[in-house]
């Protein structure tokens, strides 16, 4: 048992609200970044869309990871008997998963735009796209795993 | 004349080169303001007087519910703004050369204008839940209190989560819609498959109002404990 001011949740709110928005900046930087890309080489080269669709898919995983913290912190919020160290506890594991959501997707919708129309004028680099937008994905895997982590912390 | 001249260019260290900085200075002058400010509490021994959770303890339910409110619904139609602003300017761009992309092109401009839907949403349905409780009943049951506080930044919350995370969506949405309508104007057939990513971004949308609507679900305002 810890103290239990009134004011306890809103920290809980914002740790939700900060998985949510930040994830969902990054995720929508990387659709927008990539899709950009895949609409400027389609021209080009139609056959190979539904390959250079991965960054995108990879940016909207992103946005799930977000997703999912949020929906654990808004599931443990209550007015009363919500202590200010589970409030605490939330708001970190949202900033946790948010701002390395942000931040991946950041890093996936680069080399998606990048890597798809490189593989448009080259196709064996598509396997090389795939390795770094695998380790882009993983830093918001990371931030998952901590807030996860946190969240189960009693 | 010609050291006034050389002067209004933009040479390093010229009057105007210094203008670009006009946000670091902004953020330094609010950085220094408040440091004046808490120094000035912290070494005349008030320092606990700089209280965050005061501050929420004081502030009404009524201000954070408000301003969830707003934030959901003009940053969202902020948001579709942008994207519209993005998709259309590119399609009225590339229907100058194939004016036949102009009408499947407003299924993008559609998709911008969903996003301002979702936050108008939300809106009606945290409006809905702003209810009027007895003052002396908050002072003197706690469990009131504790809820219509909770109500009020839960809320404020939900207001926040729908409208920037449709801000982003409506940019996303927009841009992925621009290139749309520029890769059909080049190849019929090229629209529907970058129609997929578009899809792919208003998902983003839907996961901020499926996450504001669980928020809001807890929230309960009102003079019942």
């Amino acid at each position: 048992m810890g103290e239990d001011p009134i004011y306890s949740p809103f920290f809980g709110v914002m740790g939700a609200t900060s998985a949510m928005v930040f994830s969902a900046m990054g995720a929508a930087y990387g659709t927008a970044k990539s899709g950009t890309g895949i609409a400027a080489m389609a021209v080009m080269r139609p056959e190979a869309i539904m390959k250079s669709m991965l960054p995108v898919i990879m940016a909207g995983i992103i946005a799930i990871y977000g997703v999912v913290v949020a929906v654990l912190i808004a599931g443990e919020l209550t007015a009363t008997g919500y202590t200010l160290f589970k409030g605490f506890v939330h708001l970190g594991a949202g900033l946790s998963v948010g701002l390395s959501g942000l931040a991946a997707g950041y890093a996936v919708g680069a080399v998606g735009d990048a890597g798809v129309r490189g593989t448009a004028q080259q196709p064996r680099l598509f396997v090389g796209m795939v390795l770094i937008l695998i380790f882009a994905e993983v830093l918001g895997l990371y931030g998952l795993i901590v807030a996860i982590y946190l969240y189960a912390k009693k | 004349m010609m050291s006034v001249a050389s002067n209004t260019a933009s040479t390093p260290y010229s009057y105007n080169s210094y203008a670009k900085y006009v946000y670091g200075y902004i953020a330094s002058l609010i950085a220094f303001i408040l440091t004046v400010i808490v120094f000035y509490y912290v070494l005349t021994g008030r320092g606990e007087r700089i209280d965050f959770g005061w501050f929420l303890m004081e502030t009404s339910p009524y201000m954070w519910a408000s301003i969830g409110v707003g934030l959901a619904v003009s940053l969202s139609v902020v948001g579709a703004a942008l994207g519209i602003y993005t998709t259309g300017v590119s399609i009225i761009g590339g229907g100058v050369k194939a004016p036949r992309i102009k009408t499947k092109n407003l299924i993008s401009v559609i998709f911008c204008e969903a996003v301002a839907i979702y936050g108008l949403i939300i809106a009606i349905v945290l409006t809905g839940q702003i209810v009027i409780y007895t003052p002396e009943l908050a002072d003197s049951d706690y469990t009131v209190k504790s809820r219509n506080w909770f109500s009020g930044y839960a809320m404020f919350g939900a207001g926040i989560i729908t409208g920037v995370v449709n801000l982003v969506c409506g940019i996303c949405v927009g841009q992925v819609g621009s290139g749309a309508a520029l890769s059909d104007a080049a190849d019929p057939t090229l629209f529907v498959k970058v129609l997929i990513i578009e899809i792919f971004g208003s998902a983003i949308g839907l996961f901020g109002l499926i996450v504001s609507v669980l928020v809001i679900s807890k929230a309960k305002m009102g003079d019942k404990a």
